[in-house]
């Protein structure tokens, strides 16, 4: 059988899905050591990485936009 | 007397000398079996068969030089510069150059000097010979923009050297002994000897704003010489920086800074290696906080020194593999930019997945090494309650899976319908390079008591336990799916980035310049009006004699000294010089050392 993107799309929602719930699950039943109010909550990292991707995505291309990315001959003009 | 032990460096250094001289086949098994040798020679020292250190001490003006301090710590760093160059050299095989070679071992024999020198005066000569030998990695592309990134590579790293050099010479004063130990830390004027050899030490780990070098310079370096710069300098520099200043809490936030700021430049770069330099600065981060935090004689201390010399072993063999994945593509293509790549995967399509296990390790996926050693540092800053630092380490390992291991292959494999340009799988021997280091990765990762065995305190952690997995899986899933969303935004543009070399690179020929025009008018317009009022004092009734006194002096000071002081003068000469010819220093640097090392032996044998 040919994988195709619809395979690696499904596993890819099957994976989001088990490890939310595998997370709950570890939550409920082993209460791991948490040091920092947010590790109780079961799913902090997927929300961390979820947010944390969007912020460094937009905020570097922003400072990257208005000050820091300039063109490739920069150098050699100035 | 015999020799009671044996320098794993010297290896190295001698060795080099034959390169040149053996041809084909007999020197690509002489280059394999130099590394093979030093690692046996490392499993004789650790089973202790030359007894327990320190090693070749001698007295040298009065003072006790000690090149071999063998203990945990320095036989961690070690084994990983050995096996790294062991799978280095092999990716370098196929590379014609022989003088390539010299450097790269140079380069690495003087590493090992450095983490097993016992004594300031070693450290720094190693440390110098360190900065030189890797110049040569970056020249020998022959590009311009090689030119003049080494020069600035080898300028920051001078003043690095100038510093650490006054600081030693400060510490012999202050304390009259040049051993290495920890430095005392504080604030006011009676540290300024721990300060300055703390800002060399700084300088090579590339922490912001001091990094710069290493963003512009590694890029630039030949295919294979890149490969080897990554691993050394920095992680030397942690070495050290455990050595010298574990628990200084600055570098706390030094590294947690670092961790972040390699990501957020990571993001505007379209240079694939420039891309991975900067995940250095971030990796580095993490060992860096690790050392701020090693406050000895406490769990979480321990914990930290730990983690700061196991991410430093990890890191070295997976970003040695992302070198080398990226090296192939440049090998083949001859392209580097983003925006010039894309859709070759079906053509290198083995180079894509063994660059992959890299990727997959340096974001910290469970069964990857980097996640059995970055945990342990972020687990040491919970310990420490240092909530921020968490948030910041874990942060930038979301940055470090959204360009490592998404943005980076998907710009350079796919992201495009059809292929750029042509392209293929790279020589079999950078394939097996890539092969071993991947095997080691994930070795690693699946079998972290290799690694947690020969670390400088006892381990007492789980990497594996479910909490940790399942949360590091959550984030770098959910990671993928913000990047998917986003990943229009994410495509290479032909842009370079403003970085703190800025400074020196614009404001540097501005003062140039600044010097070399309205000063130089300045001070001949205060000289010439200075001699007319001395002449004229002298001698009021004779004017004339000022025509006469001046045009000479004139002629002195403002044709011949600006002529001397031209810069563009002497950079036109330094830019003749051929890289042909700068494998003549490598000789003069080879002889020197060579000399030294006679000494050393002769002076050990006489004892």
């Amino acid at each position: 059988m040919k994988i195709t993107m619809r395979h690696l799309f499904l596993m890819l929602y099957a994976s989001l899905f088990v490890s939310v719930l595998v997370g709950i699950l570890v939550h409920i039943f082993l209460h791991p050591h948490a040091h920092f109010w947010w590790e109780e909550l079961p799913v902090f990292s997927a929300i961390y990485g979820f947010i944390g991707c969007i912020i460094i995505i937009i905020g570097s291309k922003a400072l990257g936009h208005h000050w820091l990315q300039k063109e490739e001959d920069y150098y050699e003009k100035h | 007397m015999v020799i009671e032990w044996l320098h794993p460096g010297l290896i190295f250094i001698l060795g080099a000398l034959l390169i040149p001289v053996l041809k084909g086949k007999w020197r690509q098994v002489y280059l394999l079996l130099l590394p093979a040798a030093a690692f046996i020679d490392l499993i004789l020292i650790s089973k202790g068969v030359f007894g327990s250190g320190p090693f070749w001490q001698l007295s040298f003006m009065g003072y006790d030089l000690i090149f071999g301090r063998v203990d945990r710590l320095s036989m961690v760093f070690a084994y990983v510069f050995v096996i790294a160059s062991f799978c280095m050299i092999l990716y370098a095989l196929h590379v014609k150059e022989e003088w390539q070679h010299v450097a790269a071992f140079l380069y690495v024999g003087s590493t090992l000097g450095v983490v097993f020198a016992g004594d300031l005066f070693v450290l720094f000569f190693f440390w110098e010979i360190m900065a030189w030998s890797s110049l040569f990695l970056i020249w020998y592309r022959r590009t311009k923009a090689a030119y003049g990134a080494g020069f600035r590579y080898i300028m920051v790293h001078f003043f690095g050297g100038i510093c650490l050099l006054g600081g030693v010479v400060l510490h012999l004063q202050n304390t009259g002994s040049i051993a290495f130990e920890s430095f005392k830390w504080g604030l006011g004027s009676e540290y300024l000897a721990s300060y300055l050899i703390f800002l060399a030490f700084i300088i090579n780990a590339a922490v912001p704003p001091l990094h710069a070098w290493l963003a512009d310079a590694y890029p630039e370096a030949t295919v294979t010489g890149a490969v080897f710069l990554t691993a050394f300098t920095t992680k030397s520099a942690i070495y050290v920086l455990i050595r010298g200043f574990p628990g200084v809490e600055i570098l706390i936030w030094l590294g947690a800074i670092m961790a972040v700021y390699g990501v957020i430049f990571a993001v505007l770069e379209n240079d694939i290696r420039r891309l991975l330099a900067y995940h250095i600065i971030s990796q580095v981060g993490y060992m860096v906080c690790g050392v701020g935090m090693g406050v000895f004689g406490t769990a979480a201390g321990e914990m930290a020194l730990n983690g700061a010399a196991a991410h430093a072993f990890c890191h070295i063999l997976y970003k040695a593999l992302l070198f080398m994945g990226m090296g192939a593509i440049i090998e083949v293509t001859g392209r580097s930019k983003l925006t010039e790549l894309g859709g070759i995967y079906k053509y290198m399509p083995i180079t894509f997945w063994l660059y992959m296990i890299g990727a997959f390790s340096i974001s910290g996926f469970p069964l990857f090494n980097g996640f059995v050693s970055k945990t342990m540092v972020v687990t040491a800053s919970a310990m420490w309650h240092y909530s921020i630092i968490w948030l910041m380490l874990e942060g930038a390992s979301i940055g470090t899976f959204l360009h490592t291991g998404l943005k980076l292959p998907w710009g350079a494999w796919f992201a495009r319908d059809k292929p750029v340009c042509e392209a293929r799988e790279p020589p079999k021997n950078m394939l097996a390079a890539m092969g071993i280091t991947a095997f080691l990765c994930t070795l690693l990762g699946v079998y972290p008591k290799i690694l947690y065995n020969i670390l400088p305190y006892p381990v007492d952690y789980v990497p594996y336990a479910p909490g940790h997995v399942v949360a590091m899986c959550q984030l770098l899933l959910f990671t993928f799916v913000a990047f998917w969303l986003l990943r229009a935004m994410l495509h290479g543009t032909p842009t370079i980035t403003l970085d703190t070399d800025w400074f020196y690179r614009i404001a540097g020929k501005r003062v140039i310049w600044f010097c070399e025009k309205p000063l130089m008018a300045f001070a001949s317009f205060i000289d010439r009006n200075v001699m007319r009022m001395a002449v004229f004092f002298v001698n009021p009734f004779f004017p004339l004699v000022v025509k006469f006194v001046e045009n000479p002096l004139d002629k002195a000071f403002h044709v011949r000294l600006p002529e001397l002081l031209n810069f563009e003068k002497i950079h036109d000469k330094i830019k003749q010089i051929k890289v042909r010819e700068l494998s003549y220093n490598l000789i003069y640097i080879l002889l020197a050392m060579l000399l030294l090392l006679l000494f050393i032996l002769f002076a050990v044998v006489m004892e």
